[in-house]
């Protein structure tokens, strides 16, 4: 892994520091800093949402379409059958997170026990 | 005037803030991040990397975008930009909720230490209970409620971790979905318009596209970009109409 190249036991933590605290954590020291308000139904602001709700589902598709190892013991109809079903739960339930969860996790934990069978 | 601290420290009212984190939202955001354990573990990092994740960066949807996107081979300052920008949100949710905490004397630097601890569990807690309590006794409640969630949840990150090898087939792709479910369904969930659900949209019909066709580790820039700027114009055009 490219990553861990340099110092094998240091550099995964070096990574998390550079490449996932830093980047997050400046948003938060940002906000101490800045005194006034700022206006949350800015363009900027909706362009920005916009942005990380794309990321958020780009990411989630490739854990699905490209899946680590303990994932891809379920076939790839079962891992999108999972999000499917969480879906639907989801809007079947008024929006509950908790019902999606249950629903898509049924299928995920179903399927890969019927597979392996 | 006499008080020369910046503001006051009631242990009664941090242990109320425990109390009341037991109550549900600490088991909640501890339990959907379990999955980050077993990502991190996939992503091939030590489990005191993973715990330390859920304590540096505090953010679930920036701790998946991280080991994700390593598991995906993603280019190292392509992670950065994807984290950064997925915590953008933290910038106003710390302003909603820094001035409710805030005194006039209250130091710097504990407002740095309660912003570290605003993420979407806590945020959400916080906007709730705040406003019933007094001032002086908001900042230990708020410690005692986001430390609870915090430590709970580096737990459950090492639990999920520890698990991810010795788990069954079946449940061990469980726990692999676990994150990606709950987020999918956070965010659906906070959705407030058109443009929202457009961006999902683009999300899910891109990404697939641009994992293709974008090599080099790029693809999720390129998907923010284009799909991002899509979904925002889409709304830009339909508010301009109406």
């Amino acid at each position: 892994m490219s990553l861990f190249s340099a110092d094998p036991t240091l550099a995964p933590y070096l990574a998390l520091i550079l490449f996932g605290f830093l980047p997050s954590e400046i948003w938060r020291a940002l906000a101490v800093v800045v005194a006034r308000r700022i206006d949350e139904d800015s363009e900027l602001f909706l362009f920005v949402r916009s942005v990380a709700t794309v990321l958020l589902v780009g990411v989630v598709v490739k854990i699905v379409l490209l899946p680590s190892r303990e994932l891809s013991v379920a076939p790839v109809w079962a891992r999108g059958g999972a999000l499917a079903v969480a879906a639907a739960a989801f809007f079947a339930t008024r929006r509950s997170v908790f019902a999606a969860i249950v629903a898509g996790e049924a299928v995920v934990i179903f399927s890969v026990w019927w597979w392996a069978r | 005037m006499a008080e020369a601290p910046g503001f006051d420290w009631s242990w009664r009212w941090f242990l109320e803030g425990v109390r009341q984190a037991l109550t549900g939202p600490a088991f909640y955001v501890s339990i959907s991040l379990m999955g980050v354990g077993s990502l991190a573990r996939a992503a091939g990092f030590p489990v005191g990397a993973a715990v330390l994740s859920t304590i540096l960066v505090w953010a679930g949807p920036g701790q998946l975008l991280f080991f994700g996107a390593v598991i995906a081979k993603t280019a190292p300052p392509a992670i950065a930009l994807a984290v950064s920008l997925s915590s953008v949100r933290l910038l106003p949710m710390c302003l909603s909720v820094l001035p409710m905490l805030r005194e006039k004397r209250t130091p710097l630097s504990v407002l740095l230490a309660a912003s570290h601890f605003i993420a979407v569990t806590v945020w959400a807690e916080s906007l709730r209970r705040l406003p019933d309590i007094e001032r002086p006794a908001r900042l230990p409640f708020f410690f005692g409620l986001a430390a609870t969630c915090m430590a709970l949840t580096a737990l459950s990150t090492a639990l999920g971790y520890w698990l991810m090898g010795s788990l069954p087939a079946p449940l061990g792709a469980g726990m692999m979905m676990l994150s990606p479910i709950y987020f999918l369904a956070t965010t659906a969930r906070s959705a407030r318009s058109g443009a929202d659900w457009l961006a999902m949209l683009f999300g899910a019909v891109l990404a697939p596209v641009m994992v293709t066709f974008v090599g080099g580790g790029f693809d999720l820039p390129a998907l923010a970009l284009v799909g991002g700027g899509g979904a925002w114009f889409a709304g830009y055009l339909a508010r301009r109409e109406s």
